[in-house]
């Protein structure tokens, strides 16, 4: 079976800005692919081009070097106003920052995707409806973001982008910003809306733990230029308590792995 | 639930029935306090100089009943919301075409700052000698006075949205219209606000100055007729009008205001 999403000889450089030189690649011969139904974590330390690389392939920025299949045909552009972000709503993306809309409620946010979609219906308006359960926001409906938690927050730019059903959806160290607690909450609920869907997923995290608890896969970065150092398969078999993942078995073998391979 | 949001325990306190007496008390004794000060400046100074208090009422409450407080308060209400309106609209529809190239910014801006230097008040005989003596004159002034506030406060609303939300609503497939009408449009709200409230009493100051120089009604054709006369009540009475109009509409902006950005956290009891 090819590859749902393939990444060859990825490399970057921002432009130089007026009297400097230009910079460095932040990424260099990058490769790998992502399976239909694959939940691929990312490893690599802060500053190792993660975002960068999430944004070229989500094409909220070009790529300088390399080339991006999707479904097996290429869309790399390196003009910036050829970009098409999320590529034709086949690409999710949620964003370090949970970017809600302010003046939107909770409900009003979620179903922000379904309007400008046209895809606003009875039938995904229930959808949302049970997401919005799932996630344990019901309740909640009628808030503004900044009446919400930081975890809620998250909950709900998770689900504004799932409730379009994206083919692959990537995620930039979604839940880096709240507390170890919250944190694992939020991971249980992903893997639970997961195993309801088994979307393709690209997540990026510099948590070694989360890459291990959520991956069926992890790639490790190395430091700048980044490329891949290592990809280990997680030997944990589904469905994962990520609560007591430190005590399942293989846990501490992969994590050990992983940790002598990120610099 | 663990996940409490935070505001609604901090936040959410009304303000105490005590506290509302305080302001409004605090209020009211400063209205007097200038009331006061008003009446002492007429009795030292004498009327010529200062018009008592209870006279500019009378003759208030006289413009109200014969009639000619109403007709004045249109007739420069006509002027004021025209050119209100004409340079709001400019104001806001230019910074939106602008957004989309940034060289054209860069062509017009040097314009926009050369031009906003013209003493507006200044171009006034020059107008009446284009347009006569009617309302037209005026409506230039107003429309130029105003232009240049709304203009600039909207340009820096469109370059302050958060660029963050427009990437997130591209990726998930917004159109460009949509971004505009929603994201952008809704995030500059209030600096357009903030915009209108200090162009409007200008809007209704550059048309009362516009009726100093030619007119034949209106609030500023009745302070200039008083002036021309010596009389100092007619001239109090005008500006208290001027300042009744300024308020009234304030208020109305303040309500617009309050309603479209409903969603915004409250902060009316932050203490600066």
């Amino acid at each position: 079976m090819s590859p749902l999403l393939e990444i060859k000889k990825l490399g970057k450089r921002f432009p130089a800005r007026h009297g400097r030189e230009p910079s460095p690649w932040v990424l260099q011969d990058l490769s790998f692919s992502v399976a239909e139904g694959e939940f691929l974590t990312i490893v690599g330390p802060s500053g190792a081009g993660k975002s960068t690389l999430l944004n070229i392939i989500a094409q909220t920025d070009t790529a300088s070097a390399g080339e991006i299949l999707l479904g097996g045909a290429s869309v790399t552009t390196r003009d910036p106003r050829a970009l098409k972000p999320g590529i034709e709503r086949r690409i999710g993306y949620v964003t370090q920052d949970d970017n809600l809309l302010p003046w939107r409620s909770t409900i009003d946010n979620v179903l922000f995707a379904l309007e400008v979609q046209g895809k606003l219906d009875d039938a995904s308006r229930a959808r949302a409806e049970k997401l919005i359960q799932a996630v344990g926001l019901a309740g909640f409906e009628t808030y503004y973001p900044h009446e919400l938690s930081g975890g809620m927050r998250k909950r709900t730019a998770l689900i504004r982008t799932l409730v379009y059903d994206p083919p692959i959806i990537l995620m930039d160290e979604p839940f880096a910003a709240v507390d170890a607690q919250t944190r694992t909450q939020l991971q249980a609920d992903l893997l639970r809306l997961w195993e309801m869907g088994r979307k393709t997923i690209v997540f990026v995290t510099h948590d070694i733990t989360e890459a291990i608890a959520l991956g069926d896969r992890a790639l490790v970065l190395s430091k700048q230029p980044s490329r891949i150092a290592a990809e280990h398969t997680i030997p944990i078999p589904r469905p994962r308590n990520v609560k007591d993942i430190f005590a399942l078995p293989g846990f501490a073998a992969t994590y050990e792995k992983i940790r002598a391979d990120v610099q | 639930m663990t996940d409490v949001p935070a505001t609604m325990a901090d936040v959410a306190s009304p303000p105490t029935a005590s506290r509302k007496w305080l302001i409004h008390g605090g209020r009211a004794a400063l209205a007097l306090a200038l009331i006061a000060g008003w009446e002492y400046g007429a009795r030292t100074l004498g009327p010529l100089f200062f018009a008592p208090p209870i006279e500019t009422a009378q003759r208030l409450w006289a413009l109200a009943v014969n009639g000619q407080m109403l007709s004045d308060i249109m007739a420069t209400l006509r002027v004021a919301v025209a050119g209100f309106a004409i340079a709001g609209i400019f104001g806001v529809i230019l910074p939106f075409l602008l957004r989309r190239s940034p060289r054209a910014t860069e062509a017009v801006e040097p314009a926009v700052l050369f031009t906003m230097g013209i003493p507006k008040y200044a171009l006034a005989p020059w107008l009446i000698l284009w347009f006569g003596i009617g309302d037209m004159p005026k409506l230039v002034v107003v429309t130029l006075v105003v232009f240049y506030i709304v203009f600039i406060t909207t340009f820096a609303g469109i370059r302050g949205v958060d660029r963050r939300l427009i990437s997130m609503a591209r990726v998930i497939g917004a159109s460009e219209r949509r971004i505009a009408r929603e994201i952008i449009w809704t995030s500059l709200l209030p600096f357009f606000f903030t915009g209108l409230k200090i162009a409007f009493p200008r809007a209704v100051s550059a048309t009362i100055v516009g009726e100093f120089l030619v007119s034949t009604q209106g609030v500023g054709r009745y302070i200039e007729g008083a002036r021309q006369v010596s009389d100092t009540t007619g001239v109090f009475a005008g500006v208290v009008i001027a300042l009744a109009l300024v308020l009234a509409i304030n208020a109305v902006l303040n309500g617009i205001e309050r309603w479209a950005l409903r969603w915004q956290p409250v902060e009316r009891e932050m203490e600066l």
